[in-house]
């Protein structure tokens, strides 16, 4: 860090927004605590830090769904008074969410002018048209016709096509909060081409995530938040991988940051699962694969995949799933999740909302939802039994047992994640945990929690699939990777020979599908 | 564990909730506080049996309401059908004695809310439009098997009027109302059953991935809400002795209002038995007070819809208040 404050880049850019000390706190806890930052014409602005840092309660300030308690968002010389998200609109500040917010069966072209302040009342389609053409093109969607429904449009394509549509609204900031966190490797590219296709047209990006390679590979600037304070804006030039880290976790955590720690665990011999030609209609073909106890296997694959199937198609939620499945010497059924779990195999869901936690329901009952057999007797919940288990799983995951009472909805994201995790282990029965992205939306420190308690299980012989979109982690916590394509595995490696460079390359490309001893897999179709 | 800003935003969203909660308790409690000191002839003993009276047959279909809306299944629009079809029942079976009679009418209630249980469990269908289409069916066949005609108990039978007899100067029907709710309750807190139908009512998608009998546990809650609006259909029989499809009123309606009154929570997941007991008698003490006021139904009516309403406004206000 020895560059001086402003790097060259910056000088002369005028600035566009200026947020003075923002303070906003939720009842006694204090979300953010005095934020100062700038924001210049035709800067990617990064912002990064902790779960539950204040990132998002900022970002919800700065679009006007949040009011703060003091402090004043400045832009052209006057403060705003954001009410609602309109205003902000109006301001020309728009947000890409976590959640998009198209409408899945209309056009791209109808989604495109959704909400749009400028639709005249009798709108002329030709015009319209031609405009969304433009926008589409700019941000390299020249393939996607615009009468087609966003529903049939990859995540990564919807992303890009509601930019399009805030982009039409003449934005001036562009926000976008974790864009890339269901995205492929190909995709994020998209989205990266279309950020600095915006920045170049002098408008400004605020780049909210935690994947630090984006903030370095993207942003010209990054403030970190710390505690609901912003530590720190700098140059991302004057800063490395570890001088980030080091700042988001504070100074005492940042030592120990770098090399992930793990938990050695010994792959034994025994088969404890074996897959027979797996099939998922339209989904997945042809998959087998054999698991030993104590191993973990990483399914690397884009969305669509097939990965996230497979997972899901071992926890029963696929009914006309089709295929031989072996759990510990003996044959399955994996027609519903009753099933499946009887049969030991523990499904954990990629999709808190949807599939996984029972947001306003206790942190024990959450622990206990797939246990219940165990904590009653005679159809009546023995309470004491329940709240021994579930404090013993909350000890395991590192939740605070204080916290066994309150609403899962709650806790931060990564303790969610936990809880949901930790809900699946020590299960007696279990031979095979089915994880899906084990981390997704969580942060560094809560990810390499995750992964030893992963570790963890695998020691104690179960057997682990997972399957992650981050192929970092698949390298980080994998004894064998797979790499799926379109539904067929591409390549079966052991961690220790495979490369990156390979890996990345079957993700993304087809090749003769191989099977895990080698063998061809599935008939050419 | 570091301080979590949105665990304070969501903190923040529970305690307005509650506020809210409180506040409707106030707002209910201080019009009720005014009504009891300015309407003649309130605060009679005659007048509170008169309010648990008309408390009674309402609460005990609210209470099923409630179990049913508990369990993510929204509510039963035919609840009210029911209990008249069963009522009728009661009072045709009155033939085999009172006690088979009350045996058969409750399988019957179980049987006919159960069977729609399984179309909205097992297939996944809409709870409101199976319970709608379910009444008619009620209807048509209770119309065709009846010929149309009213039923009147066996002649010479009179065993039925014990149940409309009072016990110890209160209606039969408000021990029954009582006894069905701590039953309930008890269930929903204590058994496994109980707490399957919270988590499903919480989030389904996480209930089926996590391996809940989803199938059996809707029927289940369908099962108990039949279970309980044939006991309110026995009372019913008993208290009129003359059956027909017009007794059906506006219970399923009141049932319904009952259960948001009591600040449960319509999308499931959240709530109690008590709080519909509380929303059962707090409809019923506003509605004895306009009547004893001299307001007109259609003004009760009114009123009752309005306070359903501001209950319904004040529970979501603190999201908004939050922000």
């Amino acid at each position: 860090m020895v560059e001086q404050q402003d790097g060259p880049a910056d000088s002369g850019s005028r600035r566009l927004l200026k947020v003075e000390d923002l303070s906003k706190s939720y009842g006694p806890i204090q979300a953010l605590r005095g934020v100062s930052l700038d924001i210049r014409d035709g800067e990617v602005h990064g912002i990064c830090g902790h779960n539950g840092a204040g990132k998002s309660t900022f970002v919800k300030i700065l679009v006007g769904l949040v009011r703060p308690d003091a402090g004043a968002l400045v832009m052209d010389g006057h403060e705003l008074h954001l009410q609602n998200p309109q205003q902000a609109q109006a301001h020309g500040i728009a947000i890409v969410d976590q959640e998009l917010s198209l409408v899945p069966a209309l056009s791209v072209e109808d989604n495109v002018f959704l909400g749009s302040l400028h639709v005249p009342l009798l709108h002329r389609r030709r015009r319209l048209q031609r405009k969304a053409r433009q926008l589409l093109d700019g941000l390299d969607l020249q393939h996607v016709p615009l009468s087609v429904p966003v529903d049939q449009l990859a995540i990564g394509e919807r992303q890009l096509v509601e930019m399009a549509r805030l982009l039409g609204r003449d934005a001036r900031l562009l926000i976008l909060d974790e864009p890339t966190a269901t995205l492929s490797k190909g995709e994020i590219e998209r989205v990266f081409r279309a950020v600095r296709e915006v920045v170049s047209q002098g408008r400004s990006v605020i780049y909210v995530s935690h994947r630090l390679d984006e903030i370095f590979s993207l942003c010209d600037r990054v403030t970190v938040f710390r505690d609901g304070q912003a530590v720190g804006t700098h140059g991302v030039h004057e800063l490395d991988r570890r001088s980030l880290i080091a700042l988001i976790l504070g100074e005492i955590e940042g030592e120990h940051v770098g090399e992930e720690p793990a938990e050695e665990h010994e792959v034994r011999p025994e088969t404890a699962v074996e897959i027979h030609n797996l099939n998922v209609p339209g989904r997945v073909r042809h998959f087998s694969l054999e698991v030993k106890r104590g191993e973990i296997v990483g399914l690397a694959g884009q969305i669509g995949s097939g990965a996230s199937e497979v997972l899901r198609a071992l926890g029963g939620l696929i009914p006309e799933a089709r295929g031989n499945v072996i759990v510990a010497g003996r044959r399955i059924r994996i027609s519903s999740p009753r099933h499946a779990l009887d049969g030991g195999v523990m499904y954990v869901s990629n999709d808190r909302q949807a599939e996984g936690l029972f947001s306003h329901q206790a942190v024990e009952r959450n622990l206990t939802a797939v246990r219940l057999r165990e904590i009653s007797r005679a159809g009546m919940i023995v309470r004491g039994r329940a709240r021994r288990i579930a404090a013993r799983l909350a000890g395991l995951v590192g939740v605070a047992e204080g916290r066994l009472g309150s609403p899962v909805a709650t806790l931060s994201g990564g303790n969610q994640q936990k809880v949901m995790l930790g809900r699946g282990l020590e299960h007696g029965g279990t031979v095979l945990l089915a994880l899906d992205e084990p981390t997704r939306g969580v942060d560094i420190g809560g990810r390499a929690d995750i992964h030893l308690l992963v570790q963890h299980a695998a020691a104690q012989g179960n057997a682990v699939i997972f399957a992650s979109t981050e192929f970092e982690e698949v390298f980080e916590l994998s004894d064998v990777i797979v790499t799926m394509f379109e539904g067929r595995i591409v390549s079966v490696v052991p961690c220790k020979e495979a490369n990156v460079a390979a890996v990345l390359a079957d993700m993304t490309t087809s090749r003769s599908p191989v099977g895990p001893d080698g063998s061809a897999q599935g008939a050419p179709s | 564990m570091p301080q979590d800003p949105r665990l304070g935003r969501l903190e923040g969203v529970v305690r307005v909730q509650t506020a809210s909660v409180a506040a409707v308790a106030l707002v209910v409690s201080a019009l009720l506080a005014y009504g009891a000191v300015t309407t003649d002839g309130f605060l009679t003993l005659a007048n509170f049996k008169a309010i648990l009276t008309a408390t009674s047959f309402v609460g005990i279909i609210a209470v099923g309401m409630t179990v049913i809306m508990l369990s993510g299944n929204l509510f039963s629009l035919s609840l009210g059908t029911t209990a008249a079809v069963t009522a009728m029942f009661f009072l045709y079976a009155l033939q085999f004695g009172l006690g088979l009679a009350i045996v058969l009418t409750l399988g019957l209630g179980a049987l006919i809310v159960g069977l729609q249980g399984i179309v909205v469990g097992a297939w996944g269908a809409n709870p409101i439009i199976v319970t709608i289409g379910a009444g008619g069916l009620q209807e048509g066949v209770a119309l065709w098997v009846s010929g149309g005609h009213s039923l009147l108990p066996p002649t010479g039978e009179t065993s039925y009027l014990h149940l409309a007899r009072p016990v110890l100067g209160i209606p039969f029907g408000i021990y029954v109302f009582f006894v069905l709710a701590v039953i309930t309750e008890a269930v929903l807190r204590e058994t496994r059953f109980g707490r399957e139908t919270f988590l499903m009512g919480e989030n389904r998608g996480a209930a089926r991935a996590a391996a809940l009998p989803i199938t059996l546990i809707t029927v289940g809650v369908f099962a108990i809400a039949g279970f309980c609006t044939a006991t309110a259909g026995v009372l019913i029989g008993a208290a009129t002795a003359n059956g027909s499809l017009l007794l059906s009123g506006t219970y399923t309606y009141d049932a319904i209002a009952a259960a948001l009154v009591g600040g449960n929570a319509v999308t499931g997941g959240r709530g109690s038995v008590v709080r519909t007991v509380i929303g059962a008698i707090s409809i019923a003490t506003v509605s004895d007070m306009l009547l004893l006021r001299g307001y007109s139904t259609g003004i009760q009516i009114l009123v009752k819809g309005l306070i359903v309403v501001i209950v319904v406004v004040l529970m979501n206000l603190g999201r908004i208040w939050n922000r």
